[in-house]
């Protein structure tokens, strides 16, 4: 699985939540988008129903069971969170280990 | 009253979990049963699946096979328990492992794997099953009475986190129930159960349709603005 399927996977999951907001809450969502912290377009729980999304797709049609949330992410220093870009990075990451 | 619903329901094959299965397999619902054992309900509508809810692990792969086979679940009872009364200081450290284990984190694992399945269709309900232990404190239940009232707390934190996802988390403290699990106990933890039911403000042992009326409530569709909850039986609080 190369870098860019996972990056298009990623944004498929933040499209469908942005599907799902009301009218004035949508945003447009490219590689930069801000999932967390300052500038983030979206709350907490968004991002964790995004988190969900992306680890049951990677477990139930590719196979990978990957946890996005453990310790290895949250003591980064630069969080996976911050972008979209940085998440698909680090999905590669966990990925390219398995 | 239950067409097309999913319930699944932790400790199916005996006890109140078996008298909830049946009851929600009367009222057409689709029963997802989870026991160690092997399946003690013969229904067309019942799948069951033998898993030690004792093993985390265990719990995460029987989530996967019932997304792949079921797609969705609606209801969800926790019902499965383990118990042993003890003095705290005597108490076995296997059966303290076991009690947190299948009466606490086993609730939380089921909790949170269904409500990744629930968020889905945006509905949801889940029902934990709580004691009167919790109010009653009674000697040699601490670590089961901690449990209990521990699933409480997780009912009322999950409702808060699930609301946006119209789940709820309700939680329904039942007495003593005449099952072939009570005549389990020994003579001694009968002779105690039966002194706290005399004491009960209604004293009597708790009879299905006293459960069940509360499980139909929580589980109504209705019952959207109700979550968070814990109705204790028999005059308790």
């Amino acid at each position: 699985m190369n870098k860019n399927e996972i990056h298009d996977i990623v944004i498929s999951k933040v499209v469908s939540l942005v599907d799902t907001l009301p009218e004035d809450k949508k945003f447009s969502v490219d590689q930069n988008t801000t999932l967390f912290g300052n500038g983030s377009s979206i709350d907490s729980l968004s991002l964790v129903s995004i988190i969900v999304d992306l680890e049951t797709t990677f477990s139930a049609e590719y196979g990978l069971d990957i946890s996005l949330t453990d310790d290895k992410a949250m003591m980064r220093e630069k969080s996976p969170f911050e972008s979209i870009k940085s998440l698909a990075e680090y999905i590669s990451e966990l990925v390219n280990d398995k | 009253m239950y067409t097309d619903k999913i319930v699944l329901i932790t400790g199916s094959s005996r006890g109140v979990g078996y008298i909830i299965g049946k009851y929600f397999l009367d009222n057409n619902a689709i029963v997802i049963g989870l026991s160690r054992g092997a399946s003690s309900i013969d229904n067309r509508n019942y799948f069951h699946y033998e898993v030690d809810l004792a093993q985390p692990d265990a719990i995460t792969r029987v989530f996967k096979i019932i997304a792949k086979e079921h797609k969705r679940i609606d209801i969800v009872i926790n019902n499965a328990a383990v118990l042993t009364s003890q003095y705290s200081m005597i108490m076995p450290l296997k059966n303290a492992i076991d009690m947190v284990q299948v009466d606490f984190l086993a609730v939380f694992l089921v909790a949170r794997e269904s409500a990744k399945l629930m968020r889905k269709n945006t509905y949801g309900r889940i029902i934990n099953i709580s004691s009167m232990a919790v109010s009653l404190e009674p000697i040699g239940d601490s670590l089961y009475a901690a449990c209990k009232a521990g699933i409480t707390t997780l009912a009322n934190v999950m409702a808060k986190e699930y609301a946006s996802m119209h789940i709820t988390c309700n939680t329904v403290a039942i007495t003593a129930i005449e099952t072939d699990m009570l005549k389990q106990h020994s003579p001694s933890a009968r002779t105690k159960i039966k002194d706290i039911i005399n004491n009960l403000p209604v004293p009597r042992m708790a009879e299905a349709d006293d459960i069940l009326n509360v499980i139909e409530f929580f589980a109504s569709e209705r019952s959207s603005y109700i979550t968070a909850q814990t109705i204790y039986l028999g005059g308790i609080n």
